[in-house]
């Protein structure tokens, strides 16, 4: 019966699926069978109670009667918020060391080896302690660093200037200014996009930029916190420092350690692209009369992105993980707000499942994403020869 | 037709210490078509590439359309403007259309805009024979295709000489006319040319002097006539020799 190939290819996974399908089941049970033994309720009921605890830092309103619904929302928000600058700046680290690393010039070399051996070896969460460490020894906020009167660095955090609007509608703004932006770079340079006649294309601009412009302005319109200017600038008064945004050191320190310690390994990750770059395309484009910035902008930097965009995407997702460090030194992500509502509430299957899910739909997006990026600019072609 | 393109007096240059070329003495005149042969490791690309200085040299005098190559990076980018390379390997931008390979460099470094430089591209495309093919990638090409690519690629920055590096080395035997036909067209426009290539039906077909290199010298010089027929050093006949007797 099992003697073809196919028939035996079925058995396999009808089996694989039994024995999956078998634990599932019989952990369930045992579950709710020991909760209830316990006389715990299980179930998503509790995410509407509110928590009586409140959270260190939140990009939207929260208060202590704000349900756990929404300090899960909150944890979300600054494990994105963190992760985007973290990756961003990681980036902007790693492609500098990356051309220090690939120079001819000695000096800058050893900057960069230097950089990587000292960086890429420590492990994060001790340098996420030693960031902390310092950021909190810098000056109370009487005698803060002042930059020029609009922002100040102090123990108590970095205050940056702002404006006075709600939390939810400035991530309305940014989310209406990223989509915008990554809309404008789909337009301008997706394939589908490139037959369309120069009016056509003008017009598709402005109605990007034009929906983003209203969509971003309205928000800052209706978010506007009454009876206050609308530009929220950081002021010391007393012993503390007033209005403007505060960026606290556990969030600075983490978005530090993401940034040198990411940084190192995506250094190493964009060398091996310039390496892998033909020597024959940059000579070709010096050949041509390019400067070197745009035989480096046009040339080197395209083809080594499309080499390592897969292992970049690795990388991302990777140091996205890292955010869940904010426990460590007490910035309230995502991990660390889930484990506070478990200490709380009990509800730890649950909360477990939220979290799980939570850096999987993110991380899945982001490699969504950048496999699609990676799918519509690979080198088309099977005569390529560089 | 006498102008000066290109001057090189007592030029040296060193790998370490492995001397390259030795003692290199050429005048190209505006309008010339230069063949270059010789066998394998005698310093021919080496020559050329010095020529715009992808390749340093260390003694002597290189003097391209009256600008004299130094350590000065003005004189570098314009002696490159001005200077085509065409490439054994084509070294086309593979993550560009064909359009995009063509108007890349005028648009950035001649400062052209984008419908002048696309218009100038389409002329050239059409010339060597392939504007369908204008908004394809280099790797959907053949490589005779591309190699012609390359060549409008270097047109399209309208340069004054044009250097060839081997350009039908790589191709296909069957696409290697149809690379040497657009060849032998820039000849008839006018071009100057200095060609690195075996093709010596080539060479005798539109060049106006043959140069002979071994082990870093030029060993002889001459019309092609003279050079095929009656050529005077022995190693040039030997190496005639191997080269036609296939």
């Amino acid at each position: 019966m099992l003697k073809t190939r196919k028939a035996r290819a079925w058995a396999i996974q009808i089996g694989f699926l039994a024995i999956v399908a078998f634990l599932l089941i019989s952990s369930t049970l045992v579950a709710r069978d020991t909760l209830h033994a316990q006389g715990m309720n299980s179930g998503f009921g509790f995410l509407d109670r509110s928590t009586g605890w409140d959270v260190g830092f939140s990009l939207i309103e929260f208060s202590p009667f704000d349900t756990y619904g929404k300090v899960i929302v909150v944890g979300l928000l600054n494990t994105i918020f963190l992760g985007i600058i973290g990756i961003v700046l990681a980036n902007v680290v790693g492609l500098t060391i990356a051309v220090f690393r690939t120079s001819e010039n000695g000096a800058l070399n050893a900057i960069g080896t230097l950089y990587i051996e000292i960086f890429r070896n420590v492990p994060i969460i001790l340098q996420a302690f030693f960031w902390y460490a310092i950021l909190t020894h810098l000056p109370r906020p009487k005698d803060a660093y002042n930059l020029g009167e609009v922002a100040f660095v102090s123990a108590r955090g970095v205050y940056l200037p702002g404006l006075n609007v709600t939390g939810s509608s400035a991530l309305i703004f940014f989310i209406a200014l990223v989509l915008g932006i990554f809309f404008y770079i789909w337009f301008t340079s997706a394939r589908r996009f490139r037959s369309l006649t120069p009016s056509a294309k003008k017009n598709g601009k402005l109605t990007i930029v034009g929906l983003v412009l209203v969509i971003a302005v309205a928000a800052l319109v209706m978010g506007r916190i009454p009876e206050t200017n609308l530009f929220s600038i950081p002021t010391l008064k007393g012993l503390n420092i007033r209005e403007g945004i505060r960026i606290p050191p556990e969030m600075s320190a983490l978005a530090v350690s993401m940034a040198v310690y990411g940084g190192a390994y995506l250094a190493e990750i964009i060398r091996a692209g310039f390496l892998s770059v033909g020597k024959g395309q940059a000579e070709a484009a010096e050949a041509l009369g390019l400067s070197p910035w745009y035989v480096f902008t046009r040339v080197r930097l395209p083809l080594a992105f499309r080499a390592i965009l897969p292992t970049l995407t690795n990388q991302y997702v990777w140091l996205f993980k890292a955010t869940t460090l904010g426990i460590a030194i007490g910035f309230t992500d995502f991990f660390s707000v889930i484990s506070v509502s478990i200490n709380q509430s009990g509800q730890t299957l649950e909360l477990i499942a939220i979290l799980m899910v939570g850096f999987l739909v993110m991380n899945n997006t982001i490699s969504f994403v950048l496999n699609r990026v990676n799918k519509a600019i690979k080198l088309k072609g099977t005569q390529l020869r560089t | 037709m006498s102008e000066v393109a290109i001057q090189i007096r007592g030029m040296n240059k060193f790998y370490g210490t492995f001397h390259a070329l030795k003692e290199i003495n050429l005048t190209v005149q505006k309008g010339d078509r230069i063949v270059i042969c010789g066998p394998s490791g005698s310093g021919k690309s080496t020559m050329i590439r010095c020529v715009n200085r992808l390749e340093e040299h260390q003694a002597g005098v290189i003097e391209v359309l009256g600008t004299e190559l130094n350590d000065e990076v003005g004189n570098i980018d314009v002696i490159r403007r001005d200077v085509g390379m065409v490439f054994q390997h084509f070294n086309l931008f593979p993550h560009l259309t064909v359009l995009d390979n063509c108007t890349l460099s005028p648009m950035l470094s001649r400062k052209v805009s984008q419908a002048e430089a696309e218009k100038t591209a389409m002329m050239y495309l059409e010339r060597v024979k392939i504007p369908e093919q204008a908004e394809k990638f280099p790797g959907e090409l053949s490589g005779g295709q591309q190699q012609r690519v390359a060549i409008a690629r270097a047109l399209c920055m309208k340069p004054e000489i044009l250097l060839f590096d081997e350009p039908t080395s790589a191709l296909d035997p069957e696409m290697i006319s149809e690379v040497l036909e657009v060849m032998v067209e820039l000849a008839q426009d006018g071009m100057t040319m200095l060609c690195v290539t075996h093709e010596m039906g080539f060479a005798r077909q539109v060049a106006d002097r043959v140069i002979f290199m071994d082990k870093g010298e030029i060993v002889e010089e001459g019309p092609p006539e003279d050079f095929f027929n009656s050529p005077k050093e022995e190693r040039t006949r030997t190496f005639l020799q191997q080269i036609l007797s296939h």
